[in-house]
């Protein structure tokens, strides 16, 4: 009875893109925090990830065939501007860490929304 | 595990960048000091950072930073004419740290700003936290 809603399409993305964004957080701290080391190249989760999902998504069997596991690797677009070779951006860092934290946001809200929908199903009324 | 993603890595990184405030601190008020136990003028000191491994629990490596050593910078000093000065030497000229206070300000303020980046990223981090607890609330 319960397995429906937690079978939907949208609790499944939900949960793995939310899997991915304290990911992809990790790596903003990581390459914030060696902003400084040269030689470092930044982190970023993997290319794969985005289109793993995508082709999952459109041969419909997200729910049957589990979460995609994201990655971390070092992201082969960044150029260095820089003399050290580090090709770390501190602006593009910290922007993207807000992006990053506003995602989380609405994706725990959706995550959330199913429990809650849930909740009133079992319940038969709205939350208070 | 780790509910606050990041956390060892960031405090990894305020330590290095507290490491390079203290030396920036001691070189700035060595500027003037001409006698040091090892003789000679104080040699300004420069911090280097390397990045080490950590792995996490979730199996992902996540390179954190580390202060790989404090070096002496060898370039000579100014050389002064004060004969008065008890370090003057045979022709009247005093040894000056090679201190410059306009590199150490420099380093002060990047040494700040990547202290202040990395506590954001500690925040945002802990709101995320505070959100994944929240779900079905």
């Amino acid at each position: 009875m319960i397995d429906p809603i937690f079978q939907s399409e949208n609790y499944h993305l939900a949960r793995n893109l939310l899997d991915a964004s304290v990911l992809r957080h990790e790596a903003i701290a990581a390459n914030i925090a060696n902003s400084d080391t040269p030689g470092y190249r930044r982190l970023d989760i993997s290319p794969d990830f985005e289109r793993q999902l995508k082709s999952r998504m459109d041969a419909g069997e997200l729910v049957s065939a589990g979460p995609v596991a994201p990655r971390l690797v070092e992201d082969a677009s960044a150029r260095s501007l820089r003399p050290d070779g580090n090709t770390v951006e501190l602006e593009g860092e910290l922007l993207e860490m807000n992006r990053n934290a506003v995602e989380h946001e609405f994706l725990t809200e959706i995550v959330s929304n199913n429990l809650k929908q849930l909740r009133m199903a079992i319940t038969g009324r709205p939350q208070a | 595990m780790n509910l606050i993603s990041g956390i060892d890595v960031i405090s990894s990184a305020l330590n290095a960048q507290k490491t390079r405030l203290d030396i920036v601190a001691q070189n700035i008020a060595n500027a003037q000091t001409t006698r040091t136990p090892d003789g000679g003028p104080y040699q300004r000191r420069i911090v280097s950072f390397e990045n080490e491994l950590i792995r996490q629990s979730s199996g992902v490596n996540v390179p954190s930073v580390r202060v790989a050593g404090i070096t002496e910078d060898k370039s000579p000093g100014q050389q002064v004419y004060n004969p008065q000065h008890p370090d003057a030497g045979p022709d009247g000229n005093v040894s000056m740290p090679n201190v410059n206070l306009s590199y150490e300000m420099v380093d002060l303020i990047t040494a700040t700003r990547s202290y202040e980046a990395n506590l954001t990223v500690v925040k945002n981090a802990r709101q995320m936290a505070l959100k994944t607890l929240n779900i079905g609330k």
